[in-house]
């Protein structure tokens, strides 16, 4: 099970949350600070996996975004690598070529994209297709 | 950065596609994007938020501003402040009937709230409504926001209505809707609170029906948890996995679900998982599904991530079903790619599946062995303990002690807490079972005390303490001398460099082992015992915080090291005794002083253990000292009881007179506690009793046991039983004190708690995993070797993963006969490290030079390139390297202990390398 995910930047600052499981607020932030700087420090030769307390933390790095997932010990960490990086490409697709700024300016779609994506933990949507579908319908009603 | 910035605003000024009513939040996005320091951030948002909090509760409120307004709060919030006024509002804004608002209150609520908050009780009229709505785009969003916001205590009330959605006609909300049952699911595992005899898993069986493969991959998710916490009722669904997972990887899918061009990866994952799930430990249902599962391994291929992820599925669930032989086979081979991969994602997962297929056949890892040693020496921390994780599960006799080497090595290094705790629990647990000779195992554990103290659980001490009891004398001097060593490193006091490198404190844990072991055997020491108290003494000065339980423990140890050195009239009894004022008195000089404080200080002490122990030292040495010596007999700390002596002394005979004289004046009889509860339970049964209470019955059998107490002598050795007892257990609770004085008062020879074992020659560990005595290993090493061979068979030959792998351990056992046969000569000097460390670790040495030389690209192994590898250098010639250059490298391999010649012969095979971790 995914229990949270993590967008933030090379400098730290969180450009998204969304979690799973309950924690706590203060909790939040001391997690964000701690994944921050295990992750920006690592070397790209290295593995995209962390031990982390009794989880493990699966990041990947798209230009100066890290985008990380705490997973349960016992789930696939390749599985969940690339649907960071399906994730990543739906956003691209959306936003045709999507930079830090979109996700800045329009957190509250990649927030909808997200709950597209993956709900309560699991991955819900595994198609490209027919997740872009569904937000092209919901941006239709939009305007 | 700057140029980005410019081009999105320009493209907002042009026409912006998203956010047309977002001026204002836009604004505050650009003015945080700006922001040069925390400082000036944090002042925004707090003016932000004021002006938020004003129009908020502004009674003319714009409603159609909604959403810009849940969505200034959410970016608030996510910059780290507190935005809880606004809950409330984002309630309200849920209802609203416009569907914009209203998602985006729903959205902010969930990023607000979780299950537990009671807010959400507000929540939940709005929820049931919006499920019922005849929008399907409102239906989703609810259900979204029931995956997190419905807790327990309210998941009967919208259960009725999600469970009507699963007929809807649209797949999104089919889907949503499993999604949300697999939530309320978690909810309560075992279906016995709120979801009590709720079918829940006939919806979700239903539902892998479905047309839609969404609906039916959301089913599966919901499946796989079911089946998680038990697995049996499903097993019938077993036929339906392998049919969904032989057509998915068969392409049937729709195009849509490709990701590179692998069908449905994520959904053949899923169903991977969920048939290891039904297969482990079940023999028929995995020869079902091996067909199928082979199938899939053989479609998916290495050529991207996601195919390596499908078959890193597949060889886990190979791993984790019933095992079939060919499907190991064909496991072990698909993940050698894998190891030889330049990616060190690729290589971590296949160290992890070679770990699960070294746990089915244990000749598996000798094959990857220098891919193996890359990955140990790898910079790469997350790697390297996925490494140590596959040692430890391939540790066998022959190795562990290079394989508890590296991890000590790692475990001086690391400093994350929950790693550190794992790499202790593995050593000492490695270490028990498979410990060479009780030397190896005392040192070896006092190095992990050392090194990770705090972790060390109080039972690892227990046997540590118990094993050095157990041994003779020689070994009960090492280990004095070891810890006299290591106290003395610890010191450093005055002489040395004081504090120009501050040690770090030992841990208590080890203090208490070094306590007891100096107390017992103190007096075997090479040295004056005046030293040895004087370096117990310095446990003081050095940990200045020392617990009490400590001094409690360091009391008793003086008592017992005084005793066996002359009692009062010996130097540390004198030093003991001194009167307390009369510095630099004749006695002990200064540190007879400072012990005589020590005592001092204890008998005023406000912890009245300390204050008993400290009382028991000073009668214990006033006695005469024939009466001390048999009190406190040398080295005793094994003696057993035989069961017609403990039954004797079960029976408490010495108290016979005393309660026949009670008796006679009166008492009533004793009532055992099980008569006594009966009565009162019956009592109880009734309810309410009205007439008053009989007298208690056992008021006075408990005034004339108390009299036994009294007695002289008898005094002593009660004092005397309490102490042998906590030392021996390194207890300390105080009234343990009274529960174990009646026993040990009846005999002179009193160490009740250590005597646990059953008697044997070999006394520590669990006796399955090493059914040789430990004498055999220290006749040489070829015979660890082969009884190492014969393990492996063993295991090979129990387990149905036999054919294939019997032969090549075999095999790999004929090949450590001839090397431990061939002798000295030539030595040629290269090479020689990885070698000799490879051939300790996996027991043979063709195997790695033939890999060596197949190995792509040598940049991952930096100690092979400062040592340039002779690629021909062939097998035999490595062996007689191991031979002749291995003698110096013991010492190393045993820290700074003395011990036997004997063990530094049996340490041969292992190379210099080993000792560098430290």
């Amino acid at each position: 099970m995914i229990r949270f995910i993590l967008l933030q930047n090379r400098a730290g600052r969180t450009r998204l949350s969304k979690y799973y499981v309950p924690i706590e607020e203060k909790e939040r932030r001391k997690l964000e600070y701690e994944i921050h700087r295990l992750v920006v420090n690592r070397d790209p030769k290295h593995t995209n996996f962390l031990e982390f307390r009794s989880y493990k933390i699966v990041y990947r790095r798209y230009a100066g975004l890290f985008f990380s997932m705490c997973i349960d010990a016992s789930d696939n960490e390749l599985t969940c690598l690339e649907a960071i990086h399906l994730f990543v490409e739906i956003l691209d697709h959306y936003f045709s070529n999507v930079c830090e700024l979109d996700l800045v300016f329009n957190f509250h779609k990649v927030y909808l994209i997200l709950d597209e994506f993956i709900c309560g933990g699991e991955l819900q949507e595994t198609a490209k297709k027919v997740i872009l579908e569904r937000l092209a319908e919901l941006d239709k009603i939009d305007t | 950065m700057q140029s980005k910035l410019e081009k999105v605003v320009a493209g907002l000024k042009t026409g912006p596609r998203f956010l047309k009513e977002l001026r204002e939040f836009d604004n505050l996005v650009k003015a945080i994007g700006e922001c040069k320091s925390k400082a000036e951030e944090d002042r925004i948002i707090t003016q932000e938020l004021e002006l938020l909090k004003q129009r908020l509760s502004d009674p003319k409120l714009d409603r159609s501003r909604g959403k810009e307004y849940m969505i200034r709060l959410i970016y608030c919030e996510m910059l780290g402040h507190d935005a809880s006024f606004a809950y409330v509002k984002a309630l309200q804004f849920a209802s609203d009937p416009n569907i914009h608002t209203k998602k985006a209150a729903y959205l902010a609520l969930t990023q607000f709230l979780d299950h537990n908050n009671q807010l959400v009780l507000l929540l939940v009229n709005t929820l049931l409504s919006d499920l019922k709505s005849d929008n399907y785009l409102i239906v989703c969003t609810a259900l979204v926001a029931a995956t997190k916001l419905i807790g327990a205590d309210l998941v009967n009330a919208v259960y009725p209505v999600v469970v009507g959605r699963l007929r809807h006609p649209k797949e999104h909300v089919r889907k949503k809707a499993v999604l949300a049952l697999h939530w309320f699911g978690q909810l309560d595992p075992r279906r016995e609170g709120p979801l009590a005899g709720v079918e829940l898993d006939k919806h979700f069986r239903t539902m892998l029906c479905d047309k839609d493969p969404s609906v039916m991959s959301a089913a599966l998710c919901a499946l796989h948890e079911c089946i998680r916490s038990d697995p049996r009722p499903y097993k019938n669904l077993i036929p339906s996995f392998t049919s969904i997972l032989k057509q998915v990887a068969e392409h049937r899918l729709p195009k849509s679900y490709d990701y590179h061009r692998f069908p449905a990866p994520f959904i053949q994952i899923k169903l991977l998982k969920i048939l290891a799930l039904l297969g482990s430990g079940d023999r028929a249902a995995s020869e079902n599904m091996a067909a199928v599962l082979l199938q899939a391994l053989r479609r998916a291929n290495s050529s991207h991530t996601i195919g390596s992820a499908i078959i890193y599925e597949c060889v886990r669930t190979i791993t984790t079903i019933y095992p079939n032989p060919q499907l190991l086979a064909a496991a072990a081979e698909s993940i050698s790619p894998f190891l030889l991969s330049p990616s060190h994602n690729l290589r971590y997962t296949g160290i992890t599946a070679l770990a699960g297929i070294t746990a089915l056949n244990p000749a598996a890892a000798a094959e990857h062995q220098v891919a193996v040693l890359d990955c140990l020496e790898d910079p790469d921390d997350t790697l390297k303990l996925k490494t140590l994780e596959l040692l430890y599960k391939m540790t066998r006799a022959s190795n562990i002690q290079v394989i508890t080497d590296k991890m000590m090595g790692y475990l001086a290094t690391c400093s994350d807490e929950h790693i550190r705790r794992d790499i202790v629990r593995k050593v000492s647990d490695l270490a028990e079972r498979y410990a060479p000779s009780p030397a190896w195992f005392v040192s070896t554990l006092s190095e992990v005390f050392r090194l990770g103290g705090e972790h060390v659980d109080e039972g690892a001490a227990h046997r540590l303490v118990r094993l050095i009891a157990e041994q003779d004398a020689g070994l009960h001097g090492s280990a004095v001398e070891a810890y006299l060593g290591l106290l003395e490193a610890q010191g450093g006091e005055g002489a040395g460099a004081p504090s120009a490198a501050p040690k770090k404190k030992l841990p208590e844990t080890i203090l208490l082992v070094i306590c007891w072991v100096l107390g017992e055997y103190g007096h075997l020491a090479r040295r004056p015992p005046a030293a040895v108290l004087s370096r117990l003494l310095s446990i003081l000065s050095s940990h200045k915080a020392a617990t009490e339980r400590v001094r409690g423990c360091l009391l008793t140890a003086l008592t017992k090291l005084a005793a066996h050195t002359g009692g009062a009239a010996g130097p540390v009894g004198a030093a003991l005794l001194q009167p307390h004022g009369s510095a630099g008195g004749g006695g002990g000089g200064p540190m007879g002083r400072e012990a005589a404080e020590l005592v001092h200080q204890c008998l005023n002490s406000q912890n009245l253990e300390l204050q008993q122990r400290a009382h028991e030292l000073t009668t214990l040495l006033s006695l005469p000292p024939p009466l001390l010596s048999s009190a406190l007999p040398v080295d005793a700390a094994c003696e057993e009881f035989s069961a017609a002596e403990l039954a004797e002394v079960a029976t408490l005979p010495f108290l016979d007179p005393l309660v026949t004289r009670a008796l006679a004046a009166g008492a009533a009889p004793y009532l055992p506690p099980e008569a006594r509860g009966a009565k009162t339970g019956e009592a109880q049964a009734k309810g309410l009793r009205f007439e008053a209470y009989e007298p208690a019955p056992y008021a006075v059998p408990l005034a004339s046991s108390s009299t036994s107490y009294s007695a002289g002598v008898n005094d002593a050795r009660l004092h005397l039983g309490s102490t042998s007892a906590s030392t021996s257990t390194l207890a300390a609770a105080a009234s343990s004190h009274t529960a174990a004085a009646a026993t040990p008062a009846a005999g002179n020879q009193l160490q009740p708690q250590l005597v646990l074992k059953s008697g044997g020659p070999r006394k520590w560990g669990p006796a399955q995993y090493e059914s040789e005595p430990p004498s055999q290993h220290t006749a040489g090493h070829s015979a660890g070797s082969s009884a190492a061979a014969a393990h492996g068979t063993a295991a090979a030959g129990a387990g149905p993963a036999s054919s294939s792998a019997a032969g090549t351990t075999t095999q790999s056992g004929g090949g450590r006969h001839s090397r431990s046969g061939s002798g000295s000569a030539v030595v040629t000097a290269q090479n020689a490290e990885r070698e000799r460390l490879a051939a300790s670790l996996f027991g043979t040495a063709g195997g790695t030079a033939a890999a060596a030389a197949t190995r792509p690209s040598p940049a991952h192994r930096p100690q092979q390139q400062s040592q340039p590898s002779n690629g021909s250098a062939n097998a035999s010639q490595q062996q007689q390297q191991r031979g002749t250059a291995a003698a110096p490298s013991a010492m190393d391999l045993l820290m700074d202990l003395d011990v036997p010649q004997q063990q530094q012969q049996l340490t041969a095979a292992v190379g210099p390398a080993s000792g560098s971790g430290r």
